[in-house]
């Protein structure tokens, strides 16, 4: 694909000014850093407690990524927090107790529990809402109680102290963090030489997370993340596999916070079990809570708030852990965005649209929709897809029974039938959603009654469903944008840090389904705020963007006026000249005109298949329809 | 022999903690689809209710102060903050009753102090029963018939009352129940009370047998939580099931070997996730953030 110099021009322009504010952005931090030990002195914080806050705030990044980015509650959290801080605590005491190095302490701990995390994942990522919270829970607990049990490693509930204080070698010198600042005296701003060199390490670790964060949630992979959070259905039916992005955000997670658990034991010497408690794993909520999710910076600032408050009041009232807890139940109630996001209310919604593309010419190239798949899309006389004695059984109730049914590459078919007679669910069966009780399903000649739904996108069946589902927070172009996505870079793609805007073919893709679909004109309003119409229409144009050979449209039209449902027609009708177009409907007289033929389905088996002509004449057809509908129902759907 | 009699009874006493406390999250969960991290805090409640009431006017006044106060410090909860999170995420209702459970247990720790406290068994219950080989505590044993009887008069609630009607009928189709002119607020703020005075009630009456400081709350809720997902979430006699057989796990791992005992309830409960998310005896329902 040619690149027209402008836009290329355009995008490297728009690259610069993204390093420019990503550079701006750790300039803004190391700033920020740099006063807040200061800053924290007058209000009577010590630099020892700046150093544990910059620390611990990396934990609450983590969890922030999680919870705000990946929608994941997880509340065992602790357990890698505290596992990072046994491991890099059992490094230094038995693997190097003559010459402590800080870096294999802290990046043995990384890797521990970024592996520990992967498998913990590996069987948490599949459960939802409270019942992943739980889950994360139960493993948190056994790993806290292992730890308690295996004394000889771990000590008990005495915990490791007396951990060797590690020095960093860094070139020729090996430096000792223990070392203070230059004696320097800055009046009611405290002392230079009470800060020790920890404290610059910390912060220069904590702006290393903030900006793999920062990068990585504007990725390609936060992109796709995002999506899966707001709409799991629609991102695994545009082909994104949402199991390895969460098992992926919840190793990245597990890895960073077993880093900072790493850095506290480092910093204070010791490590106890209480670092793998369910207390700690609820500490992590509250500091990001409190500091508001879904923006970057948030969690540190209440980490900061929380962990100051924490020290603050603790020597001055025995009752600081109930003023937390209240100032964690009064944010919840009365700020669910959190301090910090409330402050920032006003700031742009969906960051990523700050970098628009320049709309391409759309002249000489082939249009990519109709690009032929591998095996030559329509041709020869084999099926497209094809089932056989296909079933389905809920509890004891058959809702598909039985089905064969044979559909040829290019054909318009029409799948009607009463209400209950299993249309949808026969859908579901052929796009993946649910796995058939009996019986086959042959695409292409290939058995995929086992492929699941996400794989068969990317083998060419995409579906419209029957209620729009979309992305309603994000623009039209941005939710074509997502389902061509999934077509250009496959089901997974661990891309954290470069942004899909690079992958030309995306936005071609996206610009085609839109234009198929006459939402050009829209394209920069919110799928939320669209019309009825334009949302099922959008919903097509996602599946079409994801290059389907197939498109499997469940009543298309339903709900829309008659000029909405005329003018639906019409560009389905031109979609089925480049595919194979299934599609479940009511309105008659929209199924009779664009047919090439017709499925009857009733009471979950196939009553009759014939062209528009056929099926009119058909006695039974007649039946089944007239049995309990009546001839005005019939006419008007 | 002993041992193992021995065991199989304190499994049952303990058992029965964790079905007073989980019937009450099932039951709210069922009815509300609100997950509630402050239970425990009732439990907590009660017991400090019992012991506060007992050490001045007696033993069974505490008894009956605990579920009455608690009841009461449900529907204020209830009606002050929780009614506007029913409509919220999981994710929204997890995190507000945790903050509540926090708060509750702060407010203990000022009032009371960190320090365990337990109240004596009183001088009329002392002593121990010949059961075959074993001598065994009085006392656990009317503990046991108690929360037996108490969980069949709850069962008796649902089954038999109107209210327990309506939310048996509010568990399967909550907006059904309101268009056919059922008060399913009214009903749910009377399970949510009566939820909470039941493990009011068993904190009250255990803190005999376990003694109490202001984190008993959490502690306990965290296993009744185990309870309900092995049961099921919002199943009732999955509730009871699920109880008996972590209280039986716990206590006989504890006889074989005792490392294992808080590590093997959590494994017990992952297992059942994986393999039968819905619980035991838990309706196949869609587990699917909403």
């Amino acid at each position: 694909m040619t690149t027209a110099p402008v836009p290329a021009q355009t995008a490297g322009a728009a690259r610069r000014s993204l390093i420019a504010s990503d550079l701006r952005f750790v300039l803004l931090a190391a700033l920020g850093l740099a006063l807040f030990p200061l800053l924290l002195h007058p209000i009577g914080g010590y630099a020892g407690l700046a150093t544990q806050i910059l620390i611990v705030s990396v934990a609450s990044i983590a969890f922030n990524l999680l919870l705000g980015y990946a929608g994941m509650l997880s509340y065992g959290q602790a357990m890698f927090y505290g596992a990072g801080g046994y491991v890099a605590a059992i490094l230094l005491l038995r693997a190097m107790p003559q010459h402590p190095n800080l870096w294999l302490a802290v990046l043995g701990a990384t890797l521990v529990t970024a592996i520990m995390a992967l498998l913990v994942g590996a069987v948490t990522v599949r459960l939802y809402g409270i019942y992943f919270a739980l889950l994360t829970l139960a493993f948190a607990q056994m790993v806290f109680f292992i730890v308690e049990q295996a004394k000889d490693w771990t000590n008990g509930d005495d915990g490791l102290q007396s951990i060797p204080n590690a020095l960093l070698p860094l070139g020729p010198w090996n430096v000792d963090l223990e070392q203070a600042l230059p004696n320097i005296d800055l009046g009611i701003f405290g002392n230079l030489g009470d800060i020790k060199l920890w404290y610059v390490f910390a912060a220069l670790v904590l702006i290393a997370a903030l900006l793999f964060t920062r990068l990585l949630t504007r990725s390609q992979f936060g992109e796709v993340l995002t999506a899966i959070r707001e709409n799991e259905e629609r991102s695994v039916m545009v082909g994104f596999s949402a199991p390895l992005y969460r098992l992926a955000a919840f190793g990245i997670a597990g890895a960073l916070t077993g880093l900072a658990g790493a850095l506290r034991a480092c910093y204070d010497g010791t490590v106890a079990v209480e670092s793998l408690s369910i207390e700690r794993s609820g500490q992590f909520v509250v500091y990001t809570v409190v500091g508001g999710v879904q923006t970057l910076v948030s969690p540190v600032v209440g980490t900061a708030l929380i962990m100051y408050l924490e020290n603050v009041l603790s020597g001055r009232t025995t009752a600081w852990r109930l003023i937390e807890g209240l100032i964690f139940v009064a944010v919840i109630v009365f700020l669910p965005r959190g301090v910090l996001g409330t402050l920032l209310k006003q700031r742009e919604k969906n960051p990523r649209s700050i970098f628009v593309r320049a709309l391409r010419p759309r002249t000489e190239e082939p249009d990519p929709l109709l690009k032929p798949g591998p095996e030559g899309h329509r041709a020869g006389p084999m099926s497209i897809i094809e089932t056989f004695k296909l079933g389905k059984l809920f509890g004891h109730f058959a809702a598909n029974n039985d089905i064969d049914f044979r559909v040829d590459p290019g054909e318009l078919r029409a799948v009607i039938g009463p209400n209950g007679a299993g249309k949808t669910t026969f859908f579901n069966l052929l796009s993946g959603t649910i796995a058939p009780t009996t019986g086959s399903i042959n695409y292409k000649g290939r058995d995929v009654s086992r492929v699941s739904g996400t794989s068969r996108v990317h083998l060419g069946i995409a579906k419209a469903f029957q209620t729009a589902s979309l992305y309603p927070d994000q623009t039209v172009r941005q939710n074509c944008r997502l389902a061509a996505l999934a077509r250009v870079q496959g089901p997974f793609a661990l891309q954290v840090l470069r942004r899909s805007t690079r992958l030309d073919d995306v936005d071609a893709l996206a610009e085609r389904a839109m234009d198929r679909l006459e939402l050009t004109g829209v394209a920069e309003v919110r799928a939320g705020d669209l019309s009825h119409g334009d949302k099922k229409r959008l919903d097509i144009a996602i599946a079409l963007a994801t290059q389907p050979q197939i498109l499997l449209l469940d009543e298309p039209v339903a709900g829309m006026s008659k000029d909405e449902a005329r003018k639906t027609e019409s560009l389905i009708r031109k979609l089925s000249t480049e595919m194979t177009v299934l599609v479940i409907e009511h309105d008659m007289e929209m199924v009779m005109g664009i047919s090439d033929s017709i499925t009857v389905l009733h009471q979950g088996t196939v009553l009759a298949t014939g062209t528009p002509a056929e099926i009119r004449d058909n006695q039974s057809v007649q039946e089944a329809y007239l049995g309990g509908h009546t001839e005005a129902e019939l006419a008007s759907g | 022999m002993e041992a193992l009699i021995e065991a199989l009874l304190n499994g049952l006493v303990q058992g029965l903690i964790y079905v007073a406390i989980a019937v009450g999250l099932t039951i709210v969960f069922g009815t509300l689809r609100l997950v509630n991290f402050a239970h425990g805090a009732f439990y907590a409640v009660g017991a400090y209710t019992g012991l506060v009431v007992a050490q001045h006017y007696g033993f069974v006044t505490g008894l009956i102060a605990a579920p009455i106060a608690v009841a009461f410090f449900a529907v204020v909860l209830d009606r002050v903050v929780l009614r506007y999170f029913y409509d919220k995420t999981p994710t929204a209702q997890i995190l507000v009753t945790f903050g509540i459970a926090l708060v509750v247990e702060e407010t203990l720790r000022l009032i009371f102090g960190g320090t365990t406290q337990q109240y004596p068994t009183p001088g009329f219950l002392q002593g121990a029963v010949q059961l075959g080989p074993i001598a065994y505590p009085a006392y656990r044993l009317l503990f046991a018939a108690g929360v037996l009887i108490l969980i069949g008069l709850v069962w008796l609630f649902l089954v038999r009352t109107d209210y327990g009607l309506i939310v048996r009928a509010g568990t399967r189709d909550r907006t059904m129940v309101q268009l056919l002119g059922g008060n399913i607020r009214q009903a749910s703020t009377i399970v949510f009370a009566l939820g909470a005075a039941v493990a009011g009630l068993v904190g009250a009456a255990a803190s005999p047998i376990y003694s109490i400081d202001p984190g008993t709350g959490f502690e306990f809720l965290v296993p009744s939580f185990v309870v309900v997902v092995v049961g099921g979430l919002g199943s009732f006699w999955g509730a009871v099931l699920g109880g008996l057989l972590i209280g039986e796990l716990y206590s006989l791992t504890t006889l074989v070997y005792a490392p294992a005992a808080n590590v093997i309830i959590y494994v017990c409960m992952a297992l059942v996730l994986l393999f039968r998310p819905q619980g035991l005896l838990g309706e196949s329902e869609v587990i699917r953030q909403s």
